[in-house]
């Protein structure tokens, strides 16, 4: 929203005098509502000045112009000028930028248009004064977050905001409504207004107008719109643009004779009923919108835009001026199912207030006046009204508003500050109480409870002068979260292991669900992606890991990367299931692959102590002969496997992908229980166990602790090998095995008591035992 | 005098031998040759009965000395030849400690883990509890509860991914006060750090997904003043300097009154330059005393109770903590990037 500095100051009597531009951005910012931009408009008019056009001569070879001017200020001058409408005896207006060489002419200065002095966006010509005298000097234009004024009705016009800077300043405030432009009470309006549904429509209001002259508007006119950001059309829209922008109030003419019948209907559109709006689009509607209507159709989307047909032009005389509130939800869905944000639908999206219309109405009478000279109102005033219903007044305690702040203000102070935003404040019935009376302009939604006046209290005397202090309140050692910390203390082990963390997106593509064969999991679809790559939850972190090594592998021969991040899984009901995992890659250009997967076991059992390793059948995107599920304590925690070779060029992927929820909960339960040392020795002894090649070592070993009795204190994985003198697909592991017991040294017969049932056992599973 | 004689002339070869022993290895059998028990000294003991009792004393004495003479003599010499063994040795071992280390080198920690785990260990500090919460959330948790109705403007503010089946990724971790509220009740000190998405088109200063410290402070007294002094002591920790900052009026729906809070920019401190967009002021966290409909919707009476709440933009400070031009960088994976913030 842009406010005109001069508009704001025309409002705010002697402001333009004390609180510069600067200065009043700064407040408003501070007190009212987030100001973003600071920017001068009509910078020329500050040396511009009224001159008279004396001559105009050709330039041969030129399209432009030699024309000597009589200025008021500077004397005569001679500028080139490209203007058709420069012509002798013309009053224009005169900048004196400089002289420059323009068609081989010098130019001391120029003719200036509409658009070059910022008055208006005309640039066909230069600007045609009716009188030697333009009477308007630059403007700052303060422009303000719109987001800040989304609770805010009455701040989208200059009037709304000159309250604040009244509130502010301590200036007083001019309204410049009168209310006794309106028409007297006892005149009959002479069209009527049937409104199908209060709560769309609260209230609707008009005037007919009579003898109108359409043409353009007077240049301070054009020049105040031009500020606010609103182009000037003609005199009559831009009166109902001007009470837009000055009183937050939408205002809609309609030429009085292309109206069919003597009603006003505002009621829901047809399904399917079409309009051709001012923009000459046409709009399909559906019974969720509201339209303006007379005996023969739609002739207004209500709130949003005017319809076609019944639009102003140069030939109306008549005109009907609709002032009305419109309902700011319907409003807002109408707005965003044609895609057209108007000036109207922005403000009624805000909930204006009903209270409004009728003052909008005076301050067009005064406006039309003044711009379409001979204008009569015809009839009396249209209103039709249901007022809502109204905000209780608030009883504020002075001693409760200081506990709220935590700072002293006084009674007094609350009081003042009040009544400068003009909210009602009368005392109530406890010393330092009030009773607070909400204006019709705040009480839409914007304010009803006692917080909401905390706010008008803590702006306006301001939070910079409150003095930061600490709460007083008891100490205590806050709960823990448990699974946080866990999941920092892996960060810190993983990245000490030389992993990077990163971070991935939670979505994932129809092409990687198909590619990674996810579908069976049913990702959740997001509904209104805007891009292909986010049409589902990821039910795996895997891929967006593979999509890391496919790019990092650009960059780097070796490179370990990790992410902990959520799996999200459907549920029938209710949320989803939402579980952590760690992902961890290991990429290799060079070697069997083998040392990846083996780091990343190494990583897992430091994660989760005893994790047991145990092949699997392959998912799509593992490699086939090299994928394990990992369990600790019978429960399944992940995954570990080679990525499929298809899936990466040139080089070795190895993957980790642990559960975290159910690591955490191993974590947790894991007890360590002290044993006393041993006092007496132990022996060892080793074993060889000779089998076939692609026999699992871990089976070899869960044979050995299947015969090892309760004095077994270690079972050690020494080596493996192959090769002769062992038979071709055969290969020898050896284990050092240790006895001994609490309470004794054991005897030799003891130990090799031990050996034999170890190395009976296992030739009874098939193993063949070199001893 | 045969006899002291003998000795002198013992006494002067074997220190002459010790002296001119090349190495350990020929000063062990001098050792024997002389000190030995059979050696030359005992020798010279074993004719002890043969003199008078008076040269006996003399002799004795005599050989005494000689004994003691050569065994310090031949320690010495030992021990020197040790001392020179050790540092032949040592110097023989130089190695170059230049050479890299082995082993892997260690990673690195996400630049957003990284400030997000310092203000989680600050609140900590100061009695706060870590929350979680999840990144899919019902309408209600993530508009409704937080005094956001269907109707209200704010939620066309935030572009929100809706799923199917109703549900939402969240827009921001507010929800997570509703939850901490529900779960823990008052009085409640709680963070929430997480991810939160916006459906909105990616470029150098925009996401879809990024992160988020929600904070809440619920007690019987709490106010604005407690709020900012909150805030000061946040961002001097997170700046690790005096920060000036200044609160002004801003609006969010769960909270009233609501504030934004500006710090004065570091870059500048206050004149003005490109950072701050030449205002002296960078914008910072939204903030507020929760509105008496949030605290009821999650079951507290806000006669009782009132608090504060404040919404940190993790994704943001690490921008700013290390100078992080494009947004992207953080979900982009790429190690080149990420390889940099190493502990
Ligand atoms: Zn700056």
């Amino acid at each position: 929203m842009k406010f005109s500095y001069q508009w704001i100051s025309s409002l705010v009597d002697g402001l333009g005098n004390v609180v510069e531009p600067r200065e009043l951005m700064r407040l408003i910012t501070m007190k009212t509502a987030e100001c973003e931009g600071l920017e001068e408009a009509g910078a020329l008019l500050a040396n511009a000045t009224p001159a008279e056009v004396l001559v105009v001569e050709p330039i041969e070879g030129s399209h432009n112009r030699k024309a000597v001017v009589r200025t008021i200020a500077y004397g005569e001058k001679t500028v080139v000028c490209g203007a058709a409408n420069c012509r002798v005896g013309l009053w224009t207006m005169y900048a004196p930028i400089g002289i420059k060489k323009i068609s081989g002419v010098e130019s001391d200065g120029m003719l200036a248009s509409g658009r070059e002095l910022g008055i208006n966006r005309d640039h066909e010509g230069i600007l045609e004064l009716s009188k030697p005298e333009l009477g308007l000097q630059p403007d700052w234009v303060i422009e303000v977050d719109n987001k800040s004024l989304t609770h805010r009705p009455d701040l989208w016009g200059h009037y709304g905001m000159a309250r604040e800077v009244s509130a502010i300043t301590g200036k007083p405030l001019r309204d410049p409504v009168d209310m006794a432009l309106l028409p007297a009470a006892s005149a009959e309006p002479v069209k009527r207004v049937a409104i199908g549904d209060f709560t769309l429509c609260p209230r609707y209001s008009g005037l007919v107008f009579e003898n109108v002259t359409v043409q353009p508007s007077p240049l301070w006119l054009q020049y105040r719109l031009e500020a606010a950001g609103l182009n000037p059309i003609n005199n009559i829209v831009d009166v109902t643009n001007y009470v837009l922008a000055e009183l937050a109030q939408p205002m809609h003419a309609f030429d009085a004779d292309k109206l069919r019948g003597d009603t006003i209907f505002v009621r829901n559109a047809g399904n399917g009923e079409k309009i051709v709006a001012l923009n000459k689009e046409e709009y399909e509607l559906d019974d969720t919108n509201l339209v303006i209507a007379d005996a023969g159709g739609a002739i207004a989307i209500a709130g949003v835009i005017g319809g076609d047909e019944s639009a102003i032009g140069d030939g109306t005389t008549r005109i009907v001026l609709e002032s009305a509130c419109f309902n700011a939800t319907s409003v807002r869905k109408t707005a965003a199912k044609i895609k057209n944000r108007t000036d109207a639908s922005m403000r009624f999206e805000k909930s204006q207030d009903p209270e409004n219309t009728v003052r909008g109405l005076a301050r067009a009478v005064a406006l039309l006046q003044e711009v379409s000279p001979g204008i009569r109102l015809v009839g009396g005033l249209i209103d039709s009204y249901q007022p809502l219903p109204k905000v209780a007044p608030i009883v504020l305690s002075t001693e409760w508003v200081q506990r709220k702040l935590g700072h002293p203000v006084a009674a007094a102070e609350i009081k003042r500050i009040l009544e400068a935003l003009q909210f009602g404040v009368s005392n109530g019935e406890q010393p330092g109480e009030f009773i607070v009376e909400v204006p019709s302009w705040r009480a839409t939604k914007d304010i009803s409870l006692r917080e909401d006046l905390v706010e008008e209290i803590g702006r306006m005397i301001g939070y910079g002068e409150m003095t930061p202090t600490a709460p007083l309140v008891p100490s205590v050692v806050p709960p823990a979260n448990p699974t946080r910390e866990f999941h920092h203390h892996l960060r810190d082990l993983v990245a000490a292991q030389g992993y990077t963390e990163a971070y991935n997106y939670s979505f994932l593509s129809d092409e990687t669900i198909a590619e990674f064969g996810l579908a069976a999991q049913q990702p959740i679809r997001v509904l209104n992606p805007i891009a292909s790559d986010q049409a589902y939850l990821r039910t795996s972190l895997v891929p967006r890991i593979v999509n890391n090594i496919r790019e990092n592998r650009k960059h780097f021969e070796t490179f370990r990367l990790f992410e902990i991040g959520h799996e999200i899984h459907r549920n029938t009901e209710g949320l989803p299931t939402e579980t952590p995992h760690l992902a961890a890659a290991f990429f290799a250009k060079d070697g069997d692959g083998s040392a990846g997967l083996f780091e990343l076991k190494r990583l897992a059992s430091c994660i989760v102590p005893g994790i047991e390793v145990r092949p699997c059948d392959a998912l799509p995107y593992e490699h086939p002969a090299r994928a394990a599920e990992l369990f600790a304590d019978g429960t399944r925690v992940g995954r570990l496997f080679e990525l499929h070779p298809s899936m990466v060029e040139a080089g070795r992927a190895a993957i980790l992908d642990l559960d975290l929820a159910a690591a955490e909960t191993l974590s947790h339960g894991r007890k360590i229980q002290y044993k006393p040392l041993r006092r007496f020795p132990t022996s060892a002894f080793d074993l060889s166990v000779v089998t076939g090649e692609r026999t699992l070592v871990g089976e070899i070993e869960a044979g050995l602790r299947a015969y090892a009795t309760a004095n077994v204190t270690a079972i050690e994985f020494q080596r493996q090998y192959s090769g002769p003198p062992l038979a071709a697909g055969q290969k020898s592991v050896s284990y050092r095995i240790t006895v001994g017991a609490a309470d004794r040294t054991l005897s030799s017969a003891e130990v090799s008591a031990v050996r034999d049932a170890i190395i009976e056992g296992m030739r009874s599973r098939g193993y063949e035992l070199r001893v | 005098m045969e006899a002291e004689q003998l000795l002198s002339g013992l006494r002067q070869s074997a220190l002459d031998r010790i002296a001119a022993a090349a190495s350990l290895d020929d000063l062990e059998p001098l050792r024997v040759e002389v000190l030995g028990r059979n050696g030359a000294l005992a020798g010279v003991s074993k004719d002890f009965k043969k003199l008078t009792p008076e040269d006996r004393a003399r002799i004795g004495k005599l050989l005494n000395e000689v004994k003691q003479a050569v065994e310090s003599a031949f320690e010495a010499r030992k021990a020197g030849f040790e001392t020179a063994a050790l540092n032949a040795r040592l110097d023989a071992e130089w190695l170059d400690l230049t050479l890299p280390a082995s082993g892997v080198r260690p990673g690195a920690l996400h630049p957003v883990t990284r400030i997000q785990r310092e203000i989680e260990e600050l609140f900590v500090s100061l009695g706060f509890t870590v929350l979680d919460g999840p990144e899919v959330e019902t309408e209600v948790n993530n508009f409704d509860a937080l005094n956001i109705p269907p109707t209200h403007p704010a939620r066309d503010m935030q572009d929100t991914f809706w799923l199917e089946g109703g549900n939402l990724l969240r827009t921001h971790t507010s929800p997570v006060q509703v939850r901490g509220m529900r779960k823990l009740g008052p009085p409640l000190r709680m963070i929430a750090p997480g991810r939160v998405f916006r459906n909105e088109e990616v470029d150098a200063s925009h996401e879809h997904t990024f992160y988020q410290l929600e904070g809440m402070m619920i007690d019987r007294d709490v106010s604005v003043t407690n709020l900012i002094y909150f805030m000061k002591t946040l961002l001097s920790s997170i700046f690790k300097r005096e920060v000036t900052v200044r609160l002004r009026p801003g609006y969010f729906p769960f909270v009233e009154p609501g504030f934004e809070l500006d710090i004065q920019c570091l870059i500048c401190g206050g004149p003005g330059c490109p950072v701050c967009k030449h205002s002296g002021w960078v914008e910072l966290l939204p903030c507020g005393l929760v509105h008496p409909n949030v605290l009821q919707m999650s079951g507290i009476d806000p006669k009782e109770w009132n608090g504060f709440a404040f919404g940190l933009g993790l994704t943001r400070l690490a921008m700013m903590r290390y100078q992080i031009d494009d947004i992207r960088q953080l979900q982009g994976g790429d190690l080149r990037f990420l390889n940099q913030f190493t502990a």
